[in-house]
């Protein structure tokens, strides 16, 4: 199948535009996507949308074209666009009101897992249709059977409500029945019903600059504006493909399993073929869809296929809907990477940092000054649930874990940095964690020698080991010890990743992916995050360079022996 | 006669403004900054704004000193003692990154490394109670380290030490009783008394990072005043828009650290006083970068956090935000569009027209196509420029675009003027305010020059160019107040709130706060105290800081209620939304001690004596058309004079431009009032 990524620009239109106001109404679309981002940053309620940046905003035009988009979680990029198109594909173009605010979290519409909500509104000038604002934000809760996601699910219908396109806002007024039907339903509904008119609040920002924008230059100027800069932008991502030798490049790598079959590893094989100034990246070539929620709706499998290109072709162009047309995404209906009902979808972010890293593999011997080793990988999620014995209420405390980076041509990868696909999240404080869920944290440092070696290393992971103060339950999402972080160009891969429970003590126990296992309080979990891959043959490596990660207790004496060779 | 003097300390140039206590007016002057000893280049500046310093009556300063010794990365050697288990946490820096598309990302390179990290066994739970004692032994090994490899300051950052800092405390008395005052030693609650390790520690490490270096330029000073027999004491500027003196600033250098630039906030809190404007966007628009500040209902916007060049600090500080815009910003074309900024031309080689080996197309050769500035007397005659450099620039790049050249110089002031009233709306857009809502105030070298079509862009119909806008932080600063800001973590949700206890923790904040005035010689009849409560909705992690009436209200019947129906309209104003009947979280405590200094009585603005040159009029391009305009000095303008558009009004540092539809009238501060769309 052939991805949504290609759509028409309308031909130019006949209205002349000038080089200086085509560039003050690019700069005020994206501005007036700024602004919505910031509204919702600014008004969410929940630290996964205004820390971790779990969400996204665009403005869009009528023809569900990216007028400006800001950057967000990089795996949402480009693919908010599928809910206004889903939206008029099921209900015609009529459907639209102003006033009317809608919602959808559907897998198999918008691609990721059902807590990625997305909130829509038509926008209208003086009753004519001009295009859509949109966000997408994680909810922390949509009612699945365990509390924030679970990690065993088998089908869809247990990762909690589902919404295809529906109204919360009416002619301006809300939709008390759906917001009704939504607060019953989640597990936290003050926050989530929260973020929910933090987002509406953001669609309302898009809505009033982008009828701002249209009512300063009119309708025609605006739009032979769009058609100036999408061209832009076209021209510019083209310029550099054509850039990269032409050739086919492939890259394969596993996910370690489905959260159920915990012994079968599931393959992903990148093609990426560049032909003059058109790159196609074929993803075909991978498991089925699992048993476990390791599945997303091929939308997401394009958006990551997005972030590769990004990362390596376009990182300082702007997003708009010029961006991507030289790119085509390949997938195959009923596997992971374009999963069909009843796939579980929860988890359906690790083989998409998978894919990203596997995009940057193929294509480093193309572009080696811009490619990088892989990364330690994943979100390496830590969760605790239970009562708090100190109050009485429940908690959920959920953590990703931070981990190395891949090295690159000039430089070491960064040590204990967060995940591609996790935003700009930051790690939860010790002195805030303790105070707010019954569990301690003994250590929390860098976790010595696990980087790849090379003529650059990896950066090193991260140790994170907690001691239980209360019985509770702990569930585990960790991944890529079947392919750790790998070396390119000769450098050798970061360390895996390593889960223990109780080490040290007759009940230890390794543990990657577990789902509500019960802990006792005094129980102890030492988490190990992996390294980053390694650039170049490890023996090129300078002895300064080696000398001195020793000194800083980087790597140990009997490490640099084993693999330096010093 | 005596005087009252501020200084802004600049990287090129200080600024001094005097201000004459007996005639009640005021003078400003420039002297180039010495680097070398910036000592000797604050008394010779004093030389230049007064007679006789022995008539120095106040003397304020902002001081870069810290800021420099961070940018240029030439602070003090630290060794960082931290809890056992936790040494990483400075170097983990929470693990997020800024830049989303970029393969290679690298945090900030610590201030401290790995190497240079000790730990020490102690615990403490959320709650303050021990759980394992202080590792005493350890401390001392790590200040034999200290002392072994030379360290200029030891910065101590243990876990909890907000809830219970015994253990800091402990050992900064083993660290000082082993190193003896040689070594400044940091304990990072009395910097932040805040929870959150990693921000704690980087407020930590940074006040031992500049401390010895701001330290040690107070006491050289201080020296010197006394060596002229000065006794007047030296103060300084602070970042949260405060002064102190030398003395308590050589304790908590840190908070001098964004001193300068907080000058020109406080110039727009004291300008906006003057001119019953509460609401006032401040505008410092310089070669390189452009600075925007808010002034919100009267007072400075500060925030209880903020960073350093990528480092986290927890204190109070004046909102500044830099965007990158300034006459030097470069115009170039990509993919067959216009694009200006946010890449500049610096200061070398810098615009074409500044003949340095420039031939990049810049806003300030736009300026001088469009004849916006005077070629030969650009920053006060320091400077001609190279007008037809400026018109080559322009017109290559026309060529590439197959624009006019003169059109495309009003299209990059067009540009560069929509992105900056761009990035200001999104600053008001956070405060829940609309840019028309505010007086737009505008400072700098090349702000006034711009300020009326940024203004256009937004809405505001009015524009205030204040006096001495080359020099506005110095004349900022002589407005200001003793300031002393004290933090108390108070976490507790909504419904377990001991009202009384939270009562008894402001009165021990509203103590401390007027011992710091008395200290500091504020009489106690000057003396002001404001307190607040950083509040959330459970499941928040930003907070709202609610102002409460005196330290005795949480104590009151019905607080809770109160307080939190506060909370949702502020929270409403804010973020467009609340939920009044979802459970709130108290976070922290706020106590501000403030106090005034003798009011400033100026006598109305009068203009320069002598006759007015006849002005030269020349042509000067308005909306793609050449418009004959009157090029005026400002000094010869009096109070009251009104002057309609187009004119060109230049003065020893700044320039201000006046489009065909607007209007300037000279009020009594001596301020041009620019009222837009031709309203007198």
């Amino acid at each position: 199948m052939t991805s949504t990524a290609q759509v028409a620009v309308d031909p130019i239109t006949p209205v002349a535009v000038d080089p200086v106001t085509t560039e003050i109404i690019r700069c005020a679309l994206l501005q007036a996507a700024e602004d919505m981002n910031t509204t919702l940053i600014r008004s969410s309620y929940t630290p996964t949308i205004y820390e971790a940046k779990d969400c996204a905003v665009a403005l869009l035009d009528r023809d569900h074209h990216v007028l400006g988009q800001s950057s967000g979680l990089p795996i949402f990029l480009g693919n908010l666009e599928e809910c206004t198109r889903a939206t008029e594909q099921m209900y015609g173009a009529g459907i639209w009101r102003p006033g009317d605010v809608w919602v959808l979290n559907d897998s198999y519409i918008g691609g990721t897992h059902l807590n990625d909500v997305t909130v829509y509104a038509p926008i209208f000038v003086d009753a004519e249709l001009v295009g859509f604002a949109a966000s997408r934000a994680h909810w922390i809760d949509m009612g699945s059977k365990d509390p924030g996601g679970s990690m065993d699910s088998t089908t869809i219908h247990q990762e909690g409500l589902r919404m295809g396109p529906l109204k919360i806002y009416e002619n301006g007024e809300p939709c008390e029945l759906v917001h009704d039907l939504i607060s019953r339903q989640v597990r936290f509904p003050y926050p989530t019903l929260g973020d929910m008119r933090a987002q509406v609040a953001c669609a309302r920002t898009g809505a009033r600059r982008l009828a701002e924008i249209v009512g300063r230059w009119g309708l025609e100027t605006v739009l032979a504006a769009r058609d100036a800069i999408f061209a832009q932008t076209e021209r510019l991502e083209r310029q550099e493909i054509s850039a990269i030798p032409d050739g086919v490049y492939e890259a394969t790598g596993h996910l370690d399993n489905d959260g159920i079959d915990l012994g079968t590893p599931l393959h992903v094989t990148v093609r990426v073929t560049i032909d003059g100034d058109r790159m196609t990246m074929d993803v075909t070539d991978c498991a089925d869809q699992a048993t476990g929620p390791v599945n997303c709706g091929a939308a997401q499998t394009v958006a990551a296929c997005r972030v590769g290109y990004k990362l390596l072709v376009s990182g300082e162009v702007p997003l708009n809907g010029g961006s991507f047309k030289p790119l085509d995404v390949l997938t195959r209906p009923g596997t992971m990477l374009a999963a069909v009902e009843p796939a579980a979808c929860q988890y359906y972010y690790s083989h998409l940092g998978l894919v990203i890293d596997l995009v940057v593999e193929a294509l480093a011997p193309a572009v080696p000054d811009r490619a990088a080793a892989a990364s330690y990988g994943d979100s390496m999620i830590v969760q605790f649930t239970g009562t708090d014995p100190r109050s009485g209420k429940l908690f959920v405390s959920q953590e990703a874990t931070v981990g190395g980076w891949g090295a690159w041509e000039t430089s070491d990868g960064e040590s204990c940095l967060i995940n591609n696909v996790n935003g700009s999240l930051r790690d939860m404080p010790v002195e805030v964690l303790e105070t707010l869920f019954p569990v301690r944290v003994e250590e929390y440092a860098i976790r010595p020698d696990s980087a790849g070696a090379g003529r650059t290393r990896g950066g090193n992971g991260v140790v994170r080991q907690y001691r239980f103060a209360a019985d509770q339950q702990l569930s585990l999402w960790w991944e890529r010890s079947v392919t750790p972080a790998w070396g390119v160009f000769g450098g050798t891969a970061g360390a895996a990743p390593r889960v223990t429970l109780n080490p040290g003590r007759d009940s230890e126990r390794s543990l990657l992916k577990i789902n509500a296992l019960t802990v006792r309080e005094g129980d102890v979990l030492r988490c190990e995050s992996g390294g980053g891959g390694g650039f170049g043959p490890a023996g090129e490596r300078a002895a300064e360079a080696v000398a001195e990660d020793v000194r800083q207790g980087l790597l140990t004496a009997a490490h640099v022996a084993a693999v330096y060779g010093a | 006669m005596t005087y009252r003097v501020a200084m802004d300390i600049g990287g090129t140039f200080t600024d001094v403004v005097a201000y004459d206590e007996t005639r009640g007016t005021f003078d400003a002057a420039k002297t180039p900054t010495t680097p070398g000893d910036l000592a000797e280049g604050v008394f010779s500046s004093l030389g230049r704004a007064v007679d006789d310093p022995a008539d120095i009556s106040f003397f304020v300063h902002g001081t870069t000193q810290g800021l420099n010794a961070l940018l240029e990365r030439k602070g003090a050697r630290v060794l960082l003692l931290a809890s056992a288990g936790l040494r990483d946490v400075y170097q983990i820096a929470r693990g997020n990154r800024d830049r989303m598309f970029d393969l290679h990302y690298r945090k900030p390179v610590p201030l401290v490394d790995r190497y240079a990290t000790a730990e020490a066994g102690g615990r403490f739970d959320s709650r303050g109670t021990e759980l394992v004692p202080l590792d005493e032994d350890a401390v001392r090994a790590a200040a034999r380290r200290a002392r072994d490899e030379g360290v200029d300051a030891v910065a101590v950052a243990l876990l909890f030490s907000y809830v219970n800092p015994a253990h800091e405390v402990r050992a900064g008395e083993i660290l000082a009783e082993e190193l003896g005052d040689d070594v400044m030693i940091v304990l990072s609650h009395q910097v932040a008394r805040e929870w959150r390790e990693y921000e704690r520690t980087s407020s930590a490490v940074l006040e031992a990072y500049t401390g010895p270096v701001v330290r040690r330029y107070l006491g050289r000073i201080e020296d010197r005043f006394a060596a002229h027999g000065l006794t007047v004491p030296v103060q300084v500027m602070l970042s949260s828009g405060g002064v102190v003196n030398a003395s308590f600033a050589r304790r908590h250098p840190l908070q001098t650290l964004l001193s300068g630039p907080v000058g020109g906030t406080m110039g727009g809190v004291a300008a906006s006083a003057l001119l019953a404007r509460p609401n006032a966007i401040c505008v410092d628009m310089g070669g390189t970068s452009f600075d925007v500040s808010l002034v919100l209902g009267g007072r400075p916007n500060v925030s209880n956090e903020g960073a350093a060049d990528g480092f986290p600090v927890l204190m109070p500080l004046v909102d500044l935000h830099t965007i990158g815009a300034g006459g030097g910003s470069l115009a170039y074309a990509e993919a067959g569009g216009l694009r200006v900024g946010p890449e500049s031309a610096g200061a070398v080689p810098g615009p074409a027209c500044y003949g340095r080996g420039g031939t990049q197309a810049t806003v300030t050769d736009a300026n001088t196509v469009l004849g916006r500035v005077d070629p030969d007397w650009f920053a006060g005659g320091h400077m001609t420029l190279d007008t037809a450099a400026a018109h080559r620039a322009v017109a290559e790049l026309a060529d590439t675009l197959g624009l006019d050249p003169i059109e495309l110089a009003g299209g990059i002031c067009d540009v560069a003027n929509a992105k900056m009233a761009q990035a200001i709306r999104t600053l008001t857009v956070e405060h829940g305010l609309e840019p028309r809502e505010f007086v737009l105030l505008a400072f700098g070298g090349a702000g006034p020059m711009h300020a009326v079509e940024i203004a256009r862009e937004l809405g505001i119909e009015e524009v205030v160019v204040p006096r001495f806008p080359g020099a506005f932080s110095a004349w900022g600063m002589l407005g200001t107040e003793v300031r002393r800001d004290l933090t108390l973590q108070f976490f507790t949700p909504g419904a377990d709130l001991d009202g009384a206890a939270m009562a008894d923790a402001l009165a021990g904040l509203q103590a401390e706060g007027f011992e710091a005035l008395a200290e500091q010689g504020v009489p106690a009849a000057r003396h002001r105290i404001e307190h607040a409560v950083d509040m959330r909705y459970e499941g928040q992690d930003y907070t709202l800081t609610v102002p409460l009436s005196g330290p005795a209200e949480p104590a009151a019947g019905g607080f809770l209620t109160s307080v939190a129906e506060r909370f949702a309209r502020l929270h409403e104003r804010r973020y467009g939304h609340a939920t009044p009947e979802a459970p709130v979280e108290f976070v922290a405590l706020r106590t501000t001690a403030l106090g005034g200094l003798p009011e400033l009585a100026a006598v109305p603005y009068a203009a320069a004596a002598g006759e007015a040159p006849e002005a030269i009029v020349k042509p000067v391009v308005f909306g793609g058309a050449a418009h004959d305009t009157p090029v005026l000095r400002r000094e010869h303008l009096a109070p009251g004079q009104h002057i309609p558009g187009p004119a060109v009004i230049v003065e020893a540092t700044s320039t201000t431009v006046v489009p065909p539809d607007a209007t300037v009238t000279v009020d009594d501060n001596g301020f041009l009032v620019i009222k837009l769309g031709g309203v007198a």
